[in-house]
């Protein structure tokens, strides 16, 4: 805008060069970019010095997308004028699209162009300011799926960096140990992640989450005995979390042990009220215990909070399950059709 | 557990031993396209072919594979190594190869799968029925120590992917038929590589199902398909094992097959030629939660003494073996509370048998272990292909996992039970899929037993589908259950401390018989009075 303002004053010394700047004005709003070049590279020709001659010209093969023939007419606009806010603009976009973020920053600064400069800046691997300008950017768009991916990958890599930073300067602390088994344990590789685990142990017997994340392995393995006690050890440690007190619930369930796997999925429950799947175990525990009332009355509860996919087809099975023992047939038949429903 | 029970129990156990003469080795040969049935062979039967009282074997073998395969293929079946086997118990207790000499060396041109046992043609012999990928094979048991292949006569090929089969008198008419449970619609040339970077046998999920058949044995050495008819066809599955036993005490066997990766069938005889098929409305179609598994193998026996047959499916590991009790009208998931589910939920298991292997009273719980993945590792860092196999003892309703001392750990798959050196303890042999087979001699301990061998007049001869009871134990005559493979006809009880018993029986003809004052200890033959 500013630059179009500026050309129009320099019109009034040249008819030709008047005449040009409408010309690729005109098949710049008419979209025919490759005329609007011409018009404007000769507008260049006539007016070297003029600021506002590069720009226009820069922001039609910006706009063409050719960022690459861009740069050049907005850097020699800048030259000429570093006070030019959409060209820094433009130039930084330009430079940012052709991997020179370096580059690209300080023109983005200039403008304070959040979500280009937090992208700038992550490629640049300046990682923890672009995750503030990310997050700023997000909060305009908070839906822009670009952004979104953006600030995903900044966390990222800030939590690499960080990760990289334990290994190297805290190698032999626990918390590197329990980094170590977590990593190990996300790539499935569940023998090496407990060794990791039971080293940090070693050094910190009250650390807080690894006797959880051992149980969780140990459940996932099947070899539940030693998940439970992993378990116990971990509420020991937080009595106040209700994830581990489920876990321990849903382990207890599996070995059997009926009463006490209810207690603990109760004791979840109460400590964080209306999950779903805590619901669902409570009754799938009560079922198995013979404790059908209150069985019914936790799938209930569970259906309420998640009345699809496959945890409501597992409570409206166990459902039909209890009605079908009680004789209530045509409760148990309808149950069974929405199981069958879930199903698929 | 109290140290005493545990110590007894060790002590009745040994370390597995490979009786002389048994030199077999299964082939199955494995190939890098992971044809689904190099997984899933592996059948044994323990039966007395020449009823010299002592139990022979019997080995399904695998054949020759081509990577990839050509078709037509070609298998091998005459090349030895690639034969089925039968080996001949000697007074000795060790074994002699007899396949040759008994005209059990022509195996078809297929890819061997399981062995069923009985005696259908009421001669007092028992005869094989050996399933395939390609056409199953009937083998006639002349009663001279040689058989007869008999297929296209008795017209009992069936085709497909056979995998478990069994013969039961569905229609109490004093002559075994013959259910076949089949697999999966596939072939080479429509084999799925399935997993990246590497691969791994396919799931189920990835083929089509097909019907099971049922023969019905018309009495002159010939059979009928019956699938339709019966209703047995009316639904498609993934067959694995197949048992029998009368749930619903009608006096007609029922059949329940563990389908793979789908929910199991439970086919109701209804006493008139026909079945329904009621899973879902009898409670053993899915784990407690509504999810299908991995069906193997399966026992239908009464683990806890009520007099109903329970039901046992084997699957693969995370899964959880399926116990479902008998509960009179339906049955209820039983694995959460009986323990079974946590002790045995790292396991994969196929053959499978509950027999009272500690002679106290209570059926235990025997699985053939191994993941249907040779890979597994790969997948899973927690889970192993090669298990021990494991006794899971039942006491005070629950269920103890032992893993048999000094076993190694192996690709388990078919698992035939019975007494095989006639001390009134359990043996089992293990079929391992590519691999010798293991042989497990029980020691007997202190505990009393009894062994019963029926002899049918009205009903069938080998009294199959007969109902025993001594003292609150009951047992259901078959040869038929785990995976792929058949058992001792014979029953056998537990009697824990009691020296003498009395035993009732309900022979498939309705007629009761009663014998009083049976000492233990003993090997009793009992013939259905006319």
């Amino acid at each position: 805008m500013i630059a179009v303002l500026l050309l129009s004053l320099a019109l009034q010394v040249s008819p030709e060069l008047r005449e040009r700047v409408e010309a690729g004005l005109k098949a710049k709003a008419a979209g025919d970019l490759d005329r609007a070049i011409r018009e404007f590279t000769r507008v260049v020709e006539l007016a070297p010095a003029l600021p506002a001659a590069h720009v226009n010209l820069g922001a039609v093969y910006f706009e063409k997308k050719d960022y690459s023939a861009a740069i050049p007419p907005l850097r020699k606009a800048l030259e000429l004028n570093a006070d030019l806010p959409a060209a820094h603009q433009m130039l930084g976009a330009a430079l940012l699209s052709q991997g020179f973020a370096m580059e690209a920053i300080p023109h983005l600064e200039k403008v304070q162009s959040d979500d280009l400069l937090g992208v700038a800046l992550l490629e640049a691997g300046r990682v923890r300011e672009s995750v503030d300008h990310l997050e700023a950017a997000l909060q305009k768009r908070p839906n822009d799926p670009d952004l979104l991916y953006y600030l995903a990958r900044a966390h990222e890599l800030l939590s690499r960096q960080l990760h990289r930073r334990l290994q190297s300067e805290h190698a032999d602390s626990a918390r590197a140990e329990q980094l170590q088994g977590e990593t190990l344990a996300a790539s499935g590789d569940y023998s090496a992640a407990q060794k990791h685990f039971r080293a940090a142990l070693e050094k910190r017997p009250d650390l807080r989450g690894v006797h959880h994340a051992l149980g969780e392995l140990l459940l996932e393995s099947g070899d539940y005995e030693r998940a439970e006690a992993e378990f116990r050890a971990e509420a020991r440690l937080t009595p106040g979390s209700a994830v581990t007190a489920y876990k321990l619930g849903v382990t207890l369930l599996h070995r059997g042990i009926l009463q006490e796997a209810i207690s603990e999925l109760k004791r979840s429950n109460t400590l964080q009220p209306g999950m779903p799947e805590t619901e669902l175990e409570l009754g799938r525990a009560l079922h198995a215990a013979g404790e059908a009332e209150a069985a019914e009355h936790w799938l209930r509860k569970a259906l309420q909070h998640e009345s699809s996919g496959s945890l409501a087809a597992s409570a409206h099975f166990l459902l039909a399950e209890i009605y079908r023992k009680q004789g209530r047939v045509a409760e148990a038949d309808q149950e069974m059709k929405l199981f069958q429903r879930q199903r698929k | 557990m109290k140290w005493t029970t545990l110590i007894g129990l060790i002590l009745a156990l040994p370390a597995h031993e490979t009786p002389a003469g048994v030199a077999f080795v299964h082939q199955h040969s494995p190939t890098t396209q992971k044809y689904l049935i190099e997984t899933m062979g592996g059948g044994v039967a323990l039966l007395d072919y020449n009823n010299d009282k002592r139990l022979d074997l019997f080995f399904v073998n695998g054949g020759k594979l081509n990577d990839p395969q050509t078709l037509p293929a070609d298998y091998a079946r005459t090349d030895p190594q690639y034969w089925n086997r039968l080996y001949r118990q000697n007074p000795d207790g060790s074994f002699t190869d007899v396949t040759a000499e008994a005209g059990l060396s022509k195996a078809g041109n297929n890819y061997g799968m399981g062995v069923a046992v009985g005696d259908y043609d009421n001669d007092g012999f028992p005869d094989l029925y050996v399933t395939n990928f390609g056409s199953n094979v009937l083998y006639r048991n002349n009663g001279d120590g040689t058989f007869t292949d008999v297929t296209s006569e008795a017209g009992v090929a069936a085709g497909g992917w056979s995998v478990s089969a069994g013969f039961l008198d569905y229609d109490n008419d004093g002559r075994l038929d013959l259910f076949v449970s089949r697999y999966l619609d596939w072939n080479f040339d429509r084999n799925v590589l399935c997993g990246t970077p590497f691969h791994t046998y396919c799931p189920p999920t990835r083929y089509q199902g097909t019907a099971n058949v049922l023969f019905h044995n018309e009495g002159n050495g010939r059979f009928r398909d019956v699938s339709v008819l019966s209703g047995i066809a009316s639904v498609k599955g993934k067959g694995m094992g197949v048992a029998f036993n009368d749930y619903d005490g009608d006096g007609f066997a029922d059949i329940f097959v563990s389908n793979d990766g789908m929910e199991q069938y439970l086919f109701r005889n209804r006493g008139d030629g026909r079945f329904e098929e009621l899973a879902l409305e009898a409670g053993v179609a899915f784990a407690d939660d509504g999810k299908s598994f991995s069906g193997m193998g399966v026992s239908f026996a009464d683990y806890d003494n009520d007099g109903r047959p329970d039901i046992a499916v084997t699957n693969l590991a995370l899964e959880k073996y399926a116990l479902y009790r008998n509960e009179g009208s339906r049955f209820s998931y039983a694995s959460l509370r009986t323990g079974l589910a946590g002790v045995a939920a790292r396991s994969s298991g196929w053959g499978v048998g509950l027999y009272d292997f500690d002679n106290d009273g209570w059926k235990d719980l025997f699985v053939a272990q191994s993941h249907a993945l040779d890979n597994v590792e790969r997948v899973h860092s927690g889970l192993r292909y090669r298990e021990r196999p494991a006794l899971y003892r039942y006491a005070d309703g629950r269920f103890e996992r032992f893993d048999i001392a000094k076993m190694p750990p192996v690709a388990g798959r078919g698992a035939a039970f019975g007494d095989i050196n006639n001390d009134g303890a359990i043996d089992s042999v293990i079929a391992v899929l590519g691999g010798q087979p293991l042989v497990y001699f029980n020691r007997p301990n202190a505990n009393h037993w009894l062994i019963l061998e029926l002899v049918g007049r009205r009903s069938n001869r080998s009294g199959i589908g007969a109902t025993v009871r001594v003292g609150n134990q009951w047992a259901y005559t078959t040869t038929t259950g785990s995976y792929l493979s058949a058992s001792d006809s014979r029953v056998h009880f537990g009697l824990g401390k009691e020296s003498r018993v009395t035993v009732e029986i309900l022979w498939p003809s309705r007629k009761r018989q009663t014998v009083r004052d049976v000492a233990a200890n003993q090997i009793l033959t009992v013939e259905e009075p006319e």
